[in-house]
Parts: C-alpha cells; sequence; structure tokens
C-alpha cells in the first residue's frame, strides 16, 4: 500500500506570462513519476490548487464503491469505474491490485483531492490561472516521498514560489513537511587530490564547491565538511562531493596524465588461436562474415528442414523475431548470408568465427565455433572436406579423419563427422538440395563446422 | 634499335589495318581490329603525333528517321495499318475502318487508302455479291498477295532504323525513289549535313609497316607454354607485346570482416597500453550484471524491455561466494531503502555490457594493480534502427592501482584515441550509475567537420569496489565498437555492419584514406 504522505504549500504570483513555471513543474512531475517514482510504483505525485481546499485534509482508505468526480471528468465515478475504464486506472490501477482497499486523500468538505496513485480530484484542478499550490507525495517508504518532496520545493523555490509547512499528523508522530535539512559530509583535502590528481588547498575546494552550489564549513587545514542541501539526493558519499569538485574546477581545466604501466600487456589465448585461423582461412581465399548471436527460428530451423529443439534458448519479450532465440549452430546464419548474395559473384566461400548455446541440465553451455559455407558450380564435399583439414594442419598440426556420419541439413551419403584423436570435433557435408531451394540459392553448396573450444582442448 | 619496339601494340594493329591507304572511320576501326573504341582513338592520337597517319575531314550529307518515322518503325506505316485492319475479320469497308480509328486523322486515312490501293496495290476493291451499284453498298476491300512483301519505303524505314547514320551517296536508285516519296510526307526523314573524319596511313607509317613486315620473320606467340619452355622452342619466337594498359578484373580476395580488423586495432591499442585480454561468458546472472553494478532492483534498465532475459533459467549454483552476496546486499540496502531479493539476483541474462567480466574478475583476483580489458558481443532489447542493435560489441578497459587518478584516466584515453588515429578530443561531466566521477569523451571527425560522442568513463563508485574486496581506486572505460567503424567506413546505417553484403566485405578499403 502507499503508508506515506508528505506535502507543501507553495504560495505564488501572478507574474503575467502564462504560467510557464507552473508548466515547468508539471512536467518536472512527469519526470519524477517515471524515474524516482519508477512509474508511479513507489511514488506518486498529486498538484492541486490550494485557494479550492479546506482544511484539514485527511489521508485515508476507502472502498471500490466509494465515488467522486475524477480530473478532466464531468460526472462522478465510482474507484471501481475508475480503475477497470478510464486511461489511467488501466494504466495504474494494477498497482492497488488485491489488496481490497484505496488510498484516498480528502479535504475539510470531503472533496476528493486525489486517489493515489491513479488520478486526481476535478475539485482541485490545476489551470493556467491557478496561483497557489498544494502539492502531496504519496509513498511506499519516507525516504522517497521527502527525496521528490524536496526536489519540488526546490524547483518552486528557484521559480519564485515561496515555500510553507504543511503539518502532518502520522500515527506516531507530527512531521512538519517539506523536510528541507541539508545533511554534511567530511572529507580529506588528501582523497579530493588523490581521486582527481590535483594539488587543490582547502581554499581552492572551497571555491570549487561554492561554484557547484555547495556550502563548506571548514574544519582544519586537511578537512572539509561539506553542506549538501536535502535535495541534492545524488550525493551521498564523499566521492560525490569529490565529482562536484572537478565540476567547480571545469572539467575543460584538468590535464590529462598518462601513468606508467606496472604491467605487460597481452591478449589472451582465444584471440591468438583466432588469428590463425583466420590466417589459414583467408590463405584459402575465404571472406569472414560476422553474424547475430541471437536468431530467428525461422532460418535456425525451418528453412534448414531441422525440428526446432524441445526447449530452445529463447529470450522473453524480444521486440524482433529475428531475435528470438541464442543459435545452437552456425551454419543457418551462413546460408542466410549466401541467400541474401545470389546476385553477387561466384565462387562464395565464406566463413564465420562465433559463439553457439547448448542447454545442458539446465546450464547454458558456450562455444566457440568455426563455421564455412563454400557455393558455386562445382562446389562439392571434397572442397570442404579439403579446406577444413587443411586448416587444421596447418593451423594446429592436427591430421584429422572422417567418418560417415548422418545429418539432416546433409545429403544422405555426403556427410561425414570430422574426427580427431578418435573425438568427434564437426562436421562437414553437402547441403540438401531442399535446404538451398529454401534459401533461394541456385548453386551446390557445401559446409562445414568445427568445435573450437573443444579442439583447443586437445 | 627495333622499330617495333617504339610501337604500341594497339598502334601496331592500327598500322596493319590501314596499311592498303584506304581511308577509314572510327567505326570502321573498331569492326576490322576488334579493340575498344577509347584504345582506338589513344592509339590514333599517338600516331598523328609519330607522324603514321593522316587525318582528312568531308562533309557529308546523311539521312534520319524523324519523328513520324521512328513511330513508323514500331506501329508500321499508314499503309500497313490499314492492310493489317483489312485483313481482320470483319474491318473491311472504309466505313468500319474509320470507326475503329486508327488513324490520326482523315488525312493520314486517306493518304493511306490510296497508298495501299494504288501505289502498292496491297488492297483490292469489289462491290458485295449481288450489289450492283456503288451508290447503294460499300466496296468490299481485301488485302492481296503482294501486300505480303515490304514496299520501298518500308525497307528504306528497316535500313535507317537499323544503321545510326545513313550517307545519302551511298543509298542505290531504289532507295533514293524512297527517299523522294518520304520527303512527301511529314516529319518521316530529315537530312544533315556531317563532318566526319577519316583517318588514312602516311609514307612514313607505311614504312614503318613494311619494314617492320620484313623484320619480322620470327614466328611471333601470345603466350609462353610449358611446352616452349621445356622443348626449347622459346629460343626460336617471339612473345607479342601485350597491351599492358587493358582493364583487368579485380579477384575476391580471402579477408578479415571490416569490424574484425577494427576490433584487431583497439586490442593492439591496449596491448600497447599494458593491458591483458579478458574474457567471459555472454550468459549471465543478474547478480553480475546488474547488482554487483549497485542497479537498483526495480531499475527500468532490468526491465524485460530493455534487458533479454533467458526463459525460466536461474543461476542456482555458483553465484556468486557467500561474502559477496551478502556485501553486495548490504549496499543495495542501504544505498536503495529497500530489500534485496536474491532470487532477483538469479536470474540469467544476456549481458548488456561486458562490465560483469570485468567486475568478476576484479571480486576473483582481488588485485591491488591491474590492466585489463575485455571485448565482445552486447544485447540490448532494442527495435533495429540505423541506429540501434539489439547485439553490439563492445569494448572496456579498467585500471587497478594505489595512486590513479581522474586525470589518468582521462590521459589513458586520450593515448587510446590518438592510437586509434582520433587526436582531437575532450571531455564532459555525465553521470553514470556505477561510476563517480563520470565523463562523457567526444572526438573530432575532421571528414565530418564535427564532435562525435564516443566513450563513456569514470571511477567505479566506492560501495562497488568495496564490497568486492579491492582497494585501490578503479578507472574504467568502454563502448561500442561500431561506432568507430561507421566512422572508419564512411557508413550511415550501423546495420551495414552486420548485413554482410559481399560487394561491400570484398571491396570496402581496409584503410580508407
Amino acid at each position: 500500500m502507499r503508508p506515506h504522505i508528505l506535502s507543501l504549500v507553495a504560495i505564488g504570483e501572478d507574474r503575467g506570462d502564462g504560467n510557464t513555471s507552473l508548466r515547468q513543474i508539471i512536467a518536472m512531475q512527469e519526470d519524477l513519476h517515471n524515474g524516482l517514482g519508477r512509474h508511479r510504483i513507489n511514488a506518486s505525485i498529486g498538484i492541486h490548487d490550494l485557494d479550492r481546499i479546506k482544511f484539514p485534509l485527511t489521508y485515508t482508505t476507502t472502498n471500490e464503491n466509494f465515488s467522486f468526480i475524477p480530473l478532466d471528468e464531468d460526472v462522478s465515478r465510482t474507484i471501481k469505474e475508475i480503475i477497470n475504464s478510464t486511461q489511467n486506472g488501466m494504466q495504474y490501477g494494477y498497482i492497488l491490485k488485491n489488496l481490497g482497499k484505496y488510498p484516498i486523500l480528502k479535504d475539510a468538505d470531503s472533496n476528493v483531492l486525489s486517489f493515489p496513485p491513479v488520478i486526481n480530484g476535478s475539485f482541485t484542478k490545476v489551470i493556467t490561472t491557478t496561483i497557489n499550490l498544494l502539492i502531496e507525495v504519496t509513498a511506499k517508504n519516507r525516504k522517497i516521498a521527502e527525496d521528490i518532496l524536496s526536489i519540488l520545493a526546490a524547483a518552486l523555490s528557484d521559480a519564485g514560489y515561496k515555500i510553507h509547512i504543511v503539518q502532518i499528523k502520522g500515527n506516531e508522530e507530527i512531521i512538519n513537511s517539506p523536510n528541507m535539512n541539508s545533511f554534511r559530509i567530511d572529507l580529506d583535502r588528501n582523497y579530493v587530490n588523490k581521486m582527481l590528481g590535483l594539488d587543490l588547498t582547502i581554499k581552492e575546494i572551497t571555491k570549487c564547491l561554492n561554484r557547484s552550489r555547495l556550502d563548506v564549513a571548514t574544519i582544519d587545514d586537511k578537512s572539509i565538511g561539506c553542506i549538501v542541501p536535502r535535495y541534492r539526493i545524488d550525493i551521498s558519499q564523499p566521492i560525490d562531493i569529490v565529482e562536484e569538485v572537478a565540476i567547480g574546477y571545469g572539467v575543460y581545466n584538468l590535464r590529462p596524465t598518462l601513468p606508467p604501466s606496472k604491467s605487460v600487456g597481452h591478449r589472451n589465448r582465444t584471440s591468438v588461436e583466432f588469428d590463425v585461423i583466420r590466417e589459414t582461412m583467408m590463405g584459402m581465399g575465404l571472406l569472414e562474415v560476422m553474424n547475430s548471436n541471437l536468431v530467428s527460428r525461422r532460418v535456425q530451423y525451418e528453412l534448414m528442414g531441422i525440428n526446432e529443439p524441445e526447449k530452445p534458448l529463447a529470450v522473453e519479450a524480444s521486440k524482433s523475431i529475428e531475435h528470438e532465440i541464442l543459435r545452437d549452430s552456425l551454419i543457418p546464419s551462413l546460408m542466410r548470408s549466401l541467400g541474401r548474395n545470389i546476385h553477387e559473384g561466384y565462387p562464395q566461400r565464406l566463413f564465420e568465427l562465433g559463439k553457439i548455446f547448448k542447454l545442458n541440465n539446465k546450464i547454458v553451455n558456450e562455444s566457440w565455433f568455426l563455421g564455412a559455407v563454400i557455393a558455386h558450380n562445382v562446389a562439392d564435399y571434397t572442397e570442404a572436406k579439403s579446406i577444413v583439414q587443411t586448416c587444421l594442419k596447418i593451423g594446429f598440426g592436427k591430421d584429422s579423419i572422417t567418418k560417415p556420419a548422418r545429418n539432416p541439413i546433409y545429403t544422405d551419403g555426403r556427410s561425414a563427422d570430422i574426427i580427431i584423436d578418435k573425438q568427434a570435433i564437426g562436421v562437414v557435408g553437402e547441403i540438401t538440395p531442399i535446404v538451398l531451394d529454401n534459401f533461394r540459392i541456385r548453386v551446390p553448396v557445401a559446409s562445414f563446422d568445427l568445435n573450437l573450444s573443444l579442439l583447443l582442448l586437445l | 634499335m627495333n622499330a617495333n619496339s617504339n610501337l604500341h601494340p594497339i598502334e601496331l594493329s592500327l598500322l596493319r589495318a590501314l596499311e592498303k591507304g584506304q581511308l577509314m572511320s572510327i567505326e570502321e576501326l573498331v569492326d576490322s581490329t576488334g579493340l575498344e573504341i577509347d584504345q582506338i582513338r589513344r592509339g590514333l592520337e599517338w600516331l598523328r603525333f609519330k607522324n603514321m597517319v593522316q587525318i582528312n575531314d568531308k562533309i557529308i550529307n546523311i539521312v534520319l528517321l524523324g519523328s513520324n518515322g521512328k513511330k513508323a518503325v514500331i506501329e508500321g506505316l499508314p499503309e500497313r495499318r490499314l492492310v493489317r485492319a483489312v485483313q481482320k475479320d470483319g474491318i473491311n469497308t472504309m466505313t468500319k475502318i474509320g470507326k475503329a480509328r486508327l488513324f490520326d486523322n482523315m488525312n493520314e486515312m486517306t493518304k493511306a487508302y490510296e497508298i495501299a490501293v494504288y501505289r502498292n496495290k496491297w488492297i483490292q476493291e469489289h462491290l458485295p455479291e449481288g450489289s450492283i451499284s456503288e451508290a447503294t453498298s460499300e466496296k468490299i476491300l481485301t488485302a492481296t498477295k503482294g501486300s505480303e512483301r515490304l514496299s520501298c519505303e518500308e525497307k528504306l524505314l528497316l535500313k535507317l532504323n537499323k544503321k545510326q547514320i545513313t550517307i545519302i551517296d551511298e543509298l542505290n536508285a531504289e532507295e533514293h525513289k524512297s527517299l523522294n516519296l518520304f520527303k512527301r510526307r511529314p516529319n518521316y526523314i530529315v537530312e544533315q549535313k556531317q563532318k566526319i573524319t577519316e583517318y588514312t596511313i602516311s609514307s612514313k607509317g607505311k614504312e614503318t609497316i613494311t619494314s617492320l613486315t620484313n623484320k619480322d620473320q620470327v614466328q611471333s606467340e601470345r603466350r609462353l607454354t610449358q611446352e616452349m619452355i621445356t622443348s626449347g622452342k622459346w629460343r626460336r619466337i617471339r612473345l607479342s607485346p601485350l597491351d599492358v594498359e587493358a582493364p583487368v578484373h579485380l579477384l575476391y580476395p580471402g579477408r578479415k570482416h571490416p569490424l574484425i580488423n577494427i576490433i584487431e586495432e583497439v586490442k593492439e591499442a591496449f596491448v600497447g597500453l599494458g593491458f591483458t585480454e579478458i574474457s567471459g561468458p555472454i550468459i549471465q546472472s543478474s547478480f553480475w550484471n546488474f547488482d554487483a553494478l549497485f542497479t537498483p532492483q526495480d531499475h527500468p534498465a532490468r526491465d524485460m524491455q530493455d534487458t533479454f532475459y533467458i526463459s525460466e533459467l536461474r543461476q542456482e549454483d555458483n553465484l556468486a561466494t557467500d561474502a559477496h552476496i551478502e556485501k553486495i546486499s548490504q549496499i543495495h540496502k542501504i544505498g536503495w531503502n529497500n530489500k534485496w531479493d536474491v532470487e532477483e539476483a538469479k536470474r540469467i541474462v544476456l549481458r548488456t555490457h561486458t562490465t560483469p567480466v570485468t567486475i568478476k574478475y576484479l571480486a576473483e583476483n582481488r588485485p591491488e594493480n591491474a590492466r585489463v580489458f575485455c571485448i565482445g558481443s552486447v544485447f540490448r532489447n532494442e527495435k533495429t534502427s540505423y541506429k540501434h542493435l539489439a547485439e553490439f560489441n563492445q569494448v572496456e578497459g579498467i585500471v587497478t592501482d594505489e595512486n590513479v587518478s581522474l586525470q589518468d584516466l582521462m590521459g589513458l584515453q586520450k593515448e587510446f584515441y590518438s592510437k586509434l588515429g582520433l587526436k582531437k578530443i575532450k571531455f564532459w561531466p555525465t553521470f553514470f550509475p556505477y561510476t563517480e566521477p563520470s565523463l562523457q569523451s567526444m572526438v573530432f571527425i575532421e571528414s565530418l567537420g564535427k564532435w562525435v560522442e564516443l566513450f563513456g568513463m569514470g571511477i567505479f563508485r566506492p560501495e562497488i569496489t568495496q564490497a568486492i574486496g579491492i582497494k585501490n581506486p578503479v578507472l574504467a572505460w568502454g563502448g561500442g565498437l561500431e561506432r568507430i567503424a561507421m566512422l572508419r567506413f564512411g557508413l550511415h546505417d550501423v546495420r551495414e555492419l552486420y548485413n554482410n553484403k559481399l560487394e561491400w566485405l570484398r571491396r570496402t578499403p581496409r584503410c580508407p584514406l
């Protein structure tokens, strides 16, 4: 529920400018709703015409049959109607779901100010001629309500409003709202200089902080106490004050310095092994392509003519059917690359280095794979086998053999497992004509893939 | 010195074609030498310069098709259209022909009728059977056998259409007659005067070619074969010179993907600065992707709308050490004033940045000083567009040491960019959730004449480093590599990097200048 409510009164003056400052406050209300308020789940804000209200106000609960005239409507509606049939109700009503009771804020004449977090009442509606405001924040916890109200109070004060206290009688205490008590963060001059790489005196640090609109209470020549206004909710630690010093000093005044390195750098083993693979593939005339890890079911299974596994690694709520599942083989994406380039010159020989993903006992295994496709008038098993065996031989000094193996994407009798030291590390074969037809490819294609994660362990 | 060595093969071909002393136009030389028109123009210029050919300009009268003539090529002459109509069932009287609206005007129809009936004799007229007078019934038209032949006008029309230029003096008697008939019909033909240039061999050219032919008793071969080399025949032959300026096809090279070229450059820049490469899984727990980086559990970035989660999977085992879980939960409870749920931390995500890899490295190794970098795929649940991808490559570098500062971070950054050829940079204060202070860097791109936002950077918040047992400040920076690749290769749509168009992959310059 929303047990906390805080409020303030802002007395304005008519400046005859069509109330631009009020408009700005209302725009800010939306930002706060969505940000700190997490789309009103954590907190929501009501802005009301003070002059319509008769104090004291009561924040209480009611049932779904209670009715009032909601904002921007002419007729009275029950809470139930509001939740089920108004736009705001449908958007925010779920926040109160299953509570059975509904929060409501009323004035002394029982006029409804708001039904948080869903909608305000029509009675206290703010219009362009409204001058004096009452603002209330209801929230899950008091800190968020205070944070939001302090930000609004600071903005209203900047806009020329006079802020007045609202006294709130809670079950256990009387609160004077808004809480605008500043707080103090102490920090060492050395810490500031160490983090920024500068050598500022206390006096200079104070000057920087003043430029960032922060007051400083000097402690001694080594440390300061920084006075932080309540509304600076972005500041909680000494490091946050360091940033204020940097901004006050001016980032453009900082001088980039290159610290000496204590270490000698190197790339990891995978990078080095991949260099070798790329070198051998390029030497045999293959061109590298890059595809996404996330692919569509259509390309991965349907066009390849294979059954979708029982539990493919699907992502939730993807915005595109192109990115539904993590791929479990590189060949489909390579086939699609060929299918998209049928008007380009042949031969087309492509390779890709990429990860594939497999679910194994509720754990996802990621393995690096090399995939290649060879497409031209006389592409065949022999050429693909030559390429893969040459790669293994000159890249890694490994002799490999091939043993017949059936595979649904390859023509029967024209596919094999690639075996090193009795371990199958890949598959090579001629793609079936039906798969070629699915991708609209008009020349024969031979392909292979290699499990590099496995190969590099051998 | 052999005269031959002074002649280019194009020149030689031209002189041979002109050897008999006749006048030839460029078009005729194309036909007789088989060379390209540009090669011929080039060769003739050289020969003129050497005084081996002479130019002869003359004025000729030519005839071209006019607008009606061009139309007639497609639709047929009016009389032909009339005959075709008569051959069709039913349209066999002048009244019916008038109704069929075959002609633009009455005059054209009358003319067509006269030519078809009287001049060409393509159509016969007779009264319908049983009728006796023209006054009571209209004459029936029928096509004659003669209509199957082309008229002399049609023949000329086809000839004019086939040849680009027809010289009037070269027409025969029948064609002249047709030409005169056409002159009486408006806009069928156009007569013009035209200057043509013809070439003839000069006496010097003739001498050169003759002396060459006399000397050229040695057999000339176009291609050196294995047989010639092994048999020794090469001693008796002469290899003919080639047109070394003739265009050739470019090859399809085996090469790396251009983005890999960029990634390798970036890796080299890091290694040069003393950084070691680390890598880690794409699949991560929310704990390392978000919680360890102080991202509140109700933060919008953790929403399904922004992040890819794997349906129904949880990281039940090896989430983190108990101490890590305890400390991270503490900073959340203090910093975000709400309860922290370990179940939320177990959700499986496709990493939204490479930072889970670097932060885990720090947590597991607790180095006092280190320089490491990580490059790899990261994911955001976004609709793809010319500037957004759901999956892209990110790079990230971190430095930890006792005495490293914001100015050091800026210095490393400047050096890093400079290694990639980006010399003009500036920094801007900004906000990132897990660094403080945070800066945004911008680089000036000369070719675009503007500043472009590149990597973000900052010092890890102390809450984060303390929770994983790191004492010293941690400098971090990173960002997507696609932006750099787009700037380098002049792309305007980020998707072009991944759509694998072979034309681009094969031909895009490795180092555009």
